[in-house]
């Protein structure tokens, strides 16, 4: 069969084809970016490094979204990286905490924290038949929210971020984990304060100031649930 | 038309539902922070 196209409809569809092209490449350039600067955060010893290359990124995606490409939203795109640093972070202390209570790196990075912010993780360190934190209840918080809430967190933020319709499900989820482990995580550190804050550098507002950072599933909530769903892909 | 008003009023719905979930999440944050302050301005920390 001898198919023609009109000159007017190539030129739209080549237009297009390069519009898509360059869309592609401004999103992989500046993910490139959010995402060496989010590894570097989530391992908080090169969150200070981290944060200006992953600013970097996100100026690449306003660039990118204003320029009028075919990108990811700049809000899905904080909202997925916030996520994703928060379970990084969380996940990488208390992996540190449950099964390398003995290294060296954990001894001295873990105590220097819980002789600066919270007891829970100077008190009795190492002494139970557990290891790591001895504090009442912490373990069982780090058994119950590493596997379940931070693990599924930090897979619910990348399917999010490649937009997809499960991701954005499983953020509703783990984002209402959040909730949960938020409550009640707060509940025991005011329940067992005088162990926590006994003798510490900065008592109460020093664990506040650096825990509220942390707050990214209250902050996620009232957007994942009103954000129009037809734009996540059910593929 | 009155499947919009639906929608609408469904959707103001949510938004007050998201609202009054805010204000009782940060409140009982807050309240938790001021107890915390409360007991290190009695205890010996």
């Amino acid at each position: 069969m001898n198919q023609t196209t009109s000159p007017s409809l190539a030129t739209s569809t080549k237009g297009l084809d390069e519009h898509y092209d360059q869309s592609r490449k401004a999103q992989r350039q500046a993910d490139l970016w959010l995402m060496s600067g989010a590894i570097m955060l989530g391992t908080l010893v090169l969150g200070p490094i981290g944060f200006p290359v992953f600013l970097r990124g996100l100026s690449l995606q306003v660039k990118a979204q204003k320029a009028g490409l075919t990108v990811r939203p700049v809000l899905v795109t904080l909202v997925g990286y916030l996520v994703a640093i928060d379970a990084a972070l969380n996940s990488f202390g208390w992996a540190m905490d449950m099964i390398a209570h003995h290294s060296l790196m954990n001894r001295t990075i873990l105590t220097m924290w819980g002789n600066m912010f919270d007891a829970g993780y100077f008190w009795h360190y190492n002494e139970l038949w557990i290891g790591g934190a001895s504090a009442p209840g912490e373990k069982a918080w780090v058994f119950a929210l590493l596997p379940i809430v931070f693990s599924m967190r930090l897979a619910a933020a990348i399917g999010f971020l490649q937009m997809k319709r499960w991701g954005h499900q499983w953020m509703v989820v783990t984002c209402w984990f959040g909730v949960v482990a938020w409550v009640g995580y707060v509940a025991n550190m005011t329940i067992f304060a005088d162990v926590r804050y006994a003798n510490v550098v900065f008592p109460v507002v020093g664990w506040w100031l650096y825990d509220i950072f942390y707050i990214s599933p209250f902050l996620a909530i009232p957007y994942l649930h009103s954000v129009n769903r037809e734009i996540f892909s059910d593929s | 038309m009155k499947n919009e008003q639906f929608i609408n009023r469904q959707d103001l719905k949510r938004k007050r539902a998201l609202i009054a979930f805010q204000i009782l999440m940060y409140g009982y944050l807050l309240t938790m922070f001021l107890v915390q302050m409360y007991m290190y301005s009695v205890r010996d920390w």
